[in-house]
């Protein structure tokens, strides 16, 4: 437990060793995605004279946008290119050698700013919930899921960093999943909006709980009933994570040179 | 006349270093060509599903839009190939002191510095940006002839706009120590370049015309070649490019005097 908490510290501290480009990085990757999509909202409902689309108006939508800016934030992170990084350079040897887990280690050191993030986006989103009838509990349970959704998304990070011990690297591999998370999360449109034969492209992967999820509940178009459907769901991508970080991680170490993948 | 000839035949040698290098890694060669597939899928993607609910997007139809997309990654990619890794050792150069031996060498070193690192794999992006305007040019309105050498000029005002921009965002690491939130600045406003510029609001398009001319990459070339262009924003695109020519110029010359070796 020690060595969890040194590295959270760890982690702390460097997220807030730099605290202009931090504020920076947050709020540029939080609004420009969000003036996005209200560029296209706007686009097609006072430019293009749309009612209602997919069952949501031009206000339903704006309301997606500003509550998603709560966990677009929570979601992701680098730490898995750190990890491919360490494989593919052969810095790996300095972790193994220590007792810790390295890929809890990574994670645990990676997801500090995330924390101090979800923190600011609760307090953030519970002020601004009052006046647009966001319940706090609700919001309270959508971050939850948020977080979860943090971690399976960086155990599948964890799992693709392991090509880097076949190929020369694997950025490219996680290049790819960030790009298909930043469609199938939620954060660039409302899921809901894909047509019926093409939803279940969202619905098979774990990405919609990163984003579409917690915001269904936090605007309450989910019951709490599906929600807990929900996370149970989660915790099954959680354990599928998990299997799948033991497998690789595991043959990937057989192949280990300490030069390089 | 002498200068040419001598930056060209530099030039062919960077190419051809590039080259053996990339060839050694073909799985990354590979594995570049799948992230830039699943890019282009994951917007065609987006604007599809945008599209199944809507007939038009501020003016634009769906082939339109796969038009201007298809110019958008064609216009990315040469920036891409040619110039984009060059941006990254940018700092690099400035903060580990590396620029002292381009300074040392008989060529420009801005020349050296722009044009060392070329990324042959995004001709692969090129190509598939070309198949795109090609497979949507007619449905969107293109209407092809001699308008596909103009096509090709508005592909080089896309590159050189962004090797502009990213210049004017890159050449602050003289006074600063770490460049990376800048970086990230330019990639988060870079998003601007991927929509039609005619589907922002007024303040956000005088933005993208102006200060920040991410829609000459993608947008402006997109509307000439369909509907052509007034005097005025022809005007606008010249003015904006020179001023940026300009306001580079005089930062890299200020930027050098900054420059102490090393310590930088």
């Amino acid at each position: 437990m020690k060595w969890r908490i040194a590295a959270l510290v760890n982690g702390f501290k460097d997220a807030t060793a730099y605290r202009v480009e931090f504020l920076f990085e947050v709020l540029g990757s939080a609004f420009v995605p969000a003036a996005i999509q209200w560029v296209l909202w706007y686009a097609m409902f006072k430019i293009g004279g749309a009612n209602e689309i997919a069952g949501m108006g031009y206000s339903d939508m704006i309301r997606y946008t500003m509550v998603s800016l709560l966990f677009t934030q929570v979601r992701g992170g680098d730490h898995d290119f750190e990890l491919q990084e360490m494989i593919r350079s052969g810095q790996l040897s300095n972790y193994i050698l220590r007792p810790v887990g390295l890929v809890e280690f990574v994670y645990i050191r990676g997801m500090a700013p995330k924390l101090l993030i979800a923190g600011m986006a609760l307090a953030v989103g519970s002020v601004a919930g009052m006046f647009f009838g966001i319940s706090p509990g609700r919001l309270l349970g959508a971050m939850v899921m948020a977080f979860i959704g943090n971690v399976i998304h960086y155990q599948i990070g964890a799992a693709l960093a392991t090509t880097a011990f076949i190929w020369e690297e694997a950025f490219s591999f996680l290049m790819v999943k960030n790009m298909l998370v930043s469609l199938l999360s939620g954060e660039l449109l409302p899921l809901s909006l894909f047509p019926k034969n093409m939803q279940w492209i969202w619905q098979s992967t774990p990405f919609y709980l990163y984003v579409y999820g917690p915001v269904q509940y936090s605007l309450g178009h989910w019951s709490h009933a599906y929600f807990f459907q929900q996370l149970a769901w989660s915790g099954v991508w959680l354990v599928i994570g998990w299997v799948l970080i033991r497998a690789s991680w595991g043959l990937g170490m057989r192949r280990y040179l300490s030069l390089g993948g | 006349m002498n200068t040419l000839a001598k930056l060209l035949r530099v030039y062919a040698v960077q190419i051809k270093n590039n080259f053996v290098r990339e060839a050694v890694y073909r799985v990354n060669f590979l594995a570049g060509m799948a992230t830039d597939v699943v890019w282009i899928g994951v917007e065609f993607t987006l604007f599809t599903v945008i599209y199944a609910n809507v007939p038009q997007l501020a003016g634009w139809t769906k082939p339109q839009v796969y038009f201007f997309l298809g110019i958008f990654f064609a216009s990315d990619a040469l920036f891409t190939t040619f110039f984009q890794r060059n941006f990254w050792n940018f700092s690099d150069l400035v903060n580990k002191g590396e620029l002292d031996i381009l300074l040392t060498k008989p060529v420009h070193p801005l020349f050296l510095a722009l044009t060392r690192w070329i990324n042959l794999t995004n001709l692969f992006n090129l190509a598939l940006g070309l198949g795109i305007v090609v497979r949507f040019g007619p449905e969107a309105g293109f209407q092809g002839g001699w308008r596909w050498l103009v096509l090709a000029m508005w592909l080089l005002v896309g590159m050189s706009t962004q090797l502009l921009l990213r210049f004017a965002f890159s050449i602050w690491i003289f006074w600063t120590e770490r460049s990376w939130a800048i970086t990230r600045m330019y990639y988060q406003f870079f998003q601007f370049a991927t929509k039609p510029d005619t589907l922002y609001p007024k303040m956000i398009r005088y933005l993208i015309l102006t200060a920040l001319p991410f829609a000459f990459i993608s947008s402006i070339p997109a509307r000439a070649l369909l509907h052509g262009l007034s005097w005025g924003e022809y005007a606008g695109l010249a003015a904006v490019l020179g001023c940026f020519l300009a306001f580079n110029t005089v930062m890299w010359r200020l930027g050098l005097k900054r420059y102490q070796s090393a310590s930088s």
